[in-house]
């Protein structure tokens, strides 16, 4: 069985924000204030049909609470107030980024609102836009088309205290989103193509850097299979195992799937499946999930679910089981859970007795499992509903599922479909003119191969391939531009610093100005190359003193001129020694001359 | 898709099966064919079908406890935010529902309560006149006349502060309450407050209550809103959901979006069933509110004779240019306002600082204002409040001086004899 798979990746831009002018860069500041919020799923654009993944959300009926911090937000984050004209610094970027993916561009953007009301965006709808499409990047096993280049806006982050808080930092940030036809053909593959893309936006110097500035959502089907959208990979090194995982879940739910289809005839349906209160049976349990429940108001409901006997209990990757994938769904609803019949009855405390009056109460046959909840009627109802829902579209529904660290994955929603698009009327659309297109000539993006080229006329082959993948390599690019040493700088980035790091010195204060200030000071003859990485060191560990002070204070000052030639005269040792002494005080060369042009020196240079 | 009216008008809007639409420039197009014709929309069609009328609705249980009368509220669109959608013709949300299409929008409400709903208007409220204050006035007191227990009034924001003045002068002894609301976030966009307003307005409309009031957004929150005397509210902000505050006055109380609970904050005119309603809906609409601005002259004014009155929203405790103490190259308005006065025109003043009460007893400059004939003197009303009491005093009078005593009678709370104590002016629009 092949698979067909696609990747979308979503990269946040620099400058500021979206829709209105606070910085697209997070400090970390914290809350200011807060505030509480409703949101209600709205009509879309091509009629009354609600999209079914926003009606999903709006049968929970939360109340969402945000905090803000004033440097970071203002009132276009809180929504209360429209949105400013889209960002064309950002989208000029983007632009940018379509033309290095050979896009066509849109004549004129259109910026649209995505109703999601599960409460990550303040208004119930991201703003998005398309920019280019049908587009393309190379790979090892052939081109990856690209279908689309989208500007848009980044959610809220999820507070701390769980799903219905979020903070109001990331809202809004600019964000390129590429999506990919699914053209990739394996898992390996998934990573690759990801991991050109990210080059591409890593080495266009328009990006952001660091974790949760990129993450990947992977589409994928195994062929006889519905699309599943695995949301949210911020770790390159864990593509893989989501695409392996993802196949291999949708292979055993197909296998299911056809189990189930055998078993039953082919006729195999829960539309009509009573759900029915079986709270009396219970009324003298020693179940304490059904006790406890119950002295909340909460009731218990259940269903059979025929042909599905042994079924909810097998594993469909290590440590996940299909009844988890029924209860994700349940659980939307509002419930924490289900209790289904292939889970060891006596570890939630039902009797044998309560067990048997059970399956007659549900009417189970041989062949049939069961679902129960413990919850209020109407929430009950909703929960087996979904349940239900998940049973009949077996094997694998669309569905939009989360990322977990380990390379898992857990359901969402269903997958959303166009009706839950319509235009964003607050801001104008934007014409992609001459204006617009000399905007982003101007932040021109060369490939990785042109880059890598330019790098190997300044660099050695080797260190402009490392250079090139190196997360150093934005930091690079400028500390060149303002006119340090090529391969020092590089050497400097990719070993001074990860060897001072390695031995505990937090290199991670050193910031890009210093870097500039440490580079000029060698470049204006203060310091030697050698005393480059102790000077770091130095002000890396004292980073409220000036370079200057520690240069005088660790005596790191360059010895050279005059004031060198009366030291080697003194010195009268050669040129090793001399060396071993005052290493990273002199230059060597500069040593060398003066050894070779006094005549009285000059028997020094022999070797002893 | 129809073509939004902003943008580049040679770009054809193209919806793709994603969802999004794309600018296409028309020019690239070399053909056009039909793939395949999607499903008419019934929903819409029903919607659009539905126009204007009458319908009932809500609350399968009938009168319920606690309920005043029959229980039923009426439910009247004026247009505005709250009863508009997005139409993708112009780009624009616009005003246009069936009373069906309204009811329908706010599923929340008819749990609330027996619901009538009409369309008065279909327009944004910037488009209104004092005649559509006349008409709203007239129709509230149909349907109170009719038993309704409560009014509730969807309309613009941007001049609900107008209209609520105008309703508070138009309907004296009401028995019930007469509740705005509107919405400063479009009902299409799911983070709209028209919900939470309206929810709120319509448990305000069945409170012990009888008064104009204005029921919108407490804060930033979607859990209260305030209720504000239709004399006393403005609003303060272009976009914010809490907008609306109550000027010189504190607000008349606040509802609790999810218990439903109305609190008053004071003592408040209390619902009455006996009261006799007494309808005086009569307007002059022939009325200009004048911002006082340095350098305004007496050209300007001059102009002004064309109007049966003038409220100047003054400078100060109540000031204009008259240049009291001759100063060289000063402008003074008082020739020419003297002028249209003594031809006719009734001229009042309120305070253009918003806050505080007009007094032109102080400087000269005011004194020579009253000595010239301005009215208004010791008034904390609002400009709009005050423009709104001039239409409708000279829709009763047509005497300037007969209008003027009407103008200064308290009818509605819009003027005060005592300006209470706050710690500080932020205190009163609710900060501290």
């Amino acid at each position: 069985m092949g698979i067909k798979c696609g990747l979308e990746i979503h990269q946040r831009l620099c400058g500021k924000k979206l829709f209105c002018s606070c910085p697209a860069h997070i400090e970390g500041t914290g809350a200011s204030g807060g505030f509480s919020r409703r949101l209600a799923s709205a009509k879309g654009e091509l009629g009354g049909l609600v999209d079914s993944a926003v009606s999903f959300e709006t049968v929970k009926e939360k109340t969402f609470a945000y905090s803000y911090a004033l440097k970071s937000a203002c009132l276009v984050e809180a929504d209360e107030e429209p949105p400013h004209g889209l960002n064309r610094g950002a989208l000029a970027a983007v632009v940018s980024i379509c033309n290095a993916l050979m896009c066509t561009l849109v004549d004129e953007v259109q910026v649209m609102r995505k109703i999601v009301v599960d409460g990550s965006n303040t208004c119930g709808f991201q703003r998005t836009a398309i920019v280019g499409m049908g587009g393309k990047i190379p790979t090892s096993k052939g081109d990856v088309r690209i279908a689309s280049v989208c500007i848009e806006e980044e959610s809220c982050a999820i507070g701390e205290e769980g799903k219905t808080s979020f903070s109001l930092d990331r809202l809004g940030i600019p964000l390129v989103e590429i999506a990919t036809e699914p053209d990739v053909v394996d898992a390996a593959h998934a990573k690759e193509t990801a991991l050109a893309i990210g080059t591409l936006l890593r080495v266009s110097n328009l990006v952001q850097r660091g974790i949760g500035t990129i993450r990947q959502d992977i589409n994928i089907s195994v062929s006889g299979g519905n699309r599943v959208e695995i949301k949210g990979s911020q770790e390159l090194g864990m593509i893989e195992t989501l695409v392996q995982k993802e196949e291999q879940r949708q292979r055993v739910l197909a296998q299911m799937g056809e189990e189930v289809k055998r078993r039953s005839g082919g006729k195999f349906e829960t539309a009509q499946q009573p759900i029915v209160d079986v709270g009396e049976i219970f009324s003298d349990t020693q179940c304490a999930l059904i006790k406890k429940g119950s002295e909340g108001g909460a009731g218990v409901f259940g269903c059979a679910v025929p042909y599905h006997a042994g079924l909810l209990g097998r594993e469909v990757y290590e440590g996940r089981r299909y009844g988890s994938e029924v209860s994700d769904y349940a659980k939307a609803a509002g419930v924490k859970g289900i209790i289904h019949s292939d889970e060891d009855m006596g570890k939630y405390g039902i009797s044998e007795d309560e067990l048997a009056e059970l399956e007659i109460a549900l009417s189970c046959k041989k062949m049939d499992a069961f679902v129960l909840v413990v919850a209020k009627e109407k929430i009950a109802h909703a929960a087996l509903s979904y349940a239900l829902l998940r049973l009949q579209n077996a094997p694998t529904p669309e569905e939009t599922r989360r990322a977990n660290p380990d390379g898992s994955s857990s359901f969402m929603r269903p997958l959303p479909g166009g009706a839950r698009m319509y235009p964003e009327t607050d801001v104008e659309p934007i014409r992609v003119d001459a204006q617009l297109l000399k905007e982003a000539a101007d932040m021109k993006i060369q490939s990785p191969q042109e880059k890598l080229e330019g790098l190997c006329k300044i660099l050695p082959q080797q260190m402009a391939k490392r250079m090139l993948t190196s997360r150093n390599f934005a930091l690079f690019e400028t500390l060149v531009k303002e006119g340090a040493d090529a391969m020092l700088a590089a050497a400097t980035l990719e070993d001074t610093l990860v060897a001072l790091r390695r031995e505990g010195v937090p290199v991670e204060g050193v910031g890009k100005e210093k870097l500039i200030a440490v580079f000029e000071a060698h470049k204006k003859g203060k310091i030697t190359k050698a005393a480059i990485g102790e000077l770091l060191r130095a002000a890396a560990s004292e980073p409220a003193t000036g370079l200057d002070a520690l240069i005088g204070e660790k005596a790191l000052g360059k010895i050279s001129g005059k004031e060198l030639e009366v030291l080697v005269k003194k010195e009268n040792l050669p040129l090793g020694q001399i060396m071993a002494k005052y290493r990273l005080r002199v230059d060597a060369q500069e040593v060398q001359n003066i050894l070779r042009f006094c005549p009285a020196a000059s028997l020094l240079l022999r070797p002893l | 898709m129809p073509k939004t009216g902003s943008g580049d008008a040679n770009c054809i809007v193209v919806k793709l099966s994603s969802g999004y639409n794309v600018g296409i420039d028309a020019g690239k197009i070399k053909e056009v064919k039909v793939v395949q014709k999607a499903a008419a929309n019934e929903n819409r069609e029903k919607a659009v079908a539905g126009g204007k009328g009458s319908v009932e609705m809500g609350a399968k249980a009938g009168v319920s406890e606690g309920d005043f009368g029959n229980g039923l509220i009426s439910l009247l669109g004026c247009g505005g935010t709250i009863a508009s959608k997005v139409e993708y013709k112009t780009g624009a949300v616009y005003p246009a529902s069936s009373p069906q299409e309204i009811v329908e929008s706010f599923p929340d409400i008819s749990r609330i309560s027996k619901i009538k709903s009409r369309v008065l208007f279909q327009l944004l409220s910037e488009d209104m006149t004092p005649k559509h204050w006349g008409i709203a006035a007239a129709e509230a007191a149909d349907e109170i006349k009719e038993g309704a227990q409560g009014v509730v009034l969807m309309h613009g924001t941007d001049t609900m502060g107008y209209t609520s003045a105008a309703l508070s002068f138009m309907l004296q002894e009401l028995p019930v309450p007469v509740v705005l609301t509107g919405s400063q976030r479009s009902t299409d966009r799911p983070s709209t407050d028209a919900n939470t307003n309206i929810v709120c307005a319509m448990h305000a409309a069945k409170a012990d209550i009888a008064q104009v009031l204005v029921c919108m957004h407490k804060g930033m929150d979607d859990s209260a809103c305030s209720l504000h005397s239709g004399v006393r509210v403005r609003k303060m902000h272009t976009s914010r959901r809490d907008a609306f505050v109550s000027v010189n006055a504190k607000p008349v109380g606040e509802v609790d979006a999810v218990s439903g609970i109305v609190r008053a904050h004071g003592e408040c005119v209390k619902r009455d069933a006996g009261r006799k309603l007494k309808l005086f809906e009569k307007v002059n609409g022939n009325v200009a509110l004048v911002w006082v601005y340095p350098g305004m002259d007496g050209k300007f004014v001059k102009k002004l004779s064309d109007f049966d009155g003038v409220v100047l929203a003054g400078s100060g405790l109540g000031h204009a240019p008259v240049n009291a103490f001759g100063a060289k190259g000063a402008n003074s308005i008082l020739p020419a306002l003297g002028k249209i006065i003594e031809k006719g025109t009734l001229v009042a003043m309120a305070p253009q600082t918003i806050f505080g009460r007009v007094n032109m007893n102080v400087y000269t400059t005011g004194r020579m204002l009253l000595e010239a004939g301005v009215v208004g003197n010791m008034c904390d009303w609002l400009p709009e409040v005050a423009y709104a009491k001039m239409c409708w005093a000279l829709g009763q009078e047509k005497n300037p001086a007969k209008a003027a005593e009407l103008m200064l009678k308290n009818i509605a709370g819009e003027i005060s004899e005592r300006s209470e104590i706050e710690k500080s002016l932020w205190a009163c629009v609710g900060g501290f």
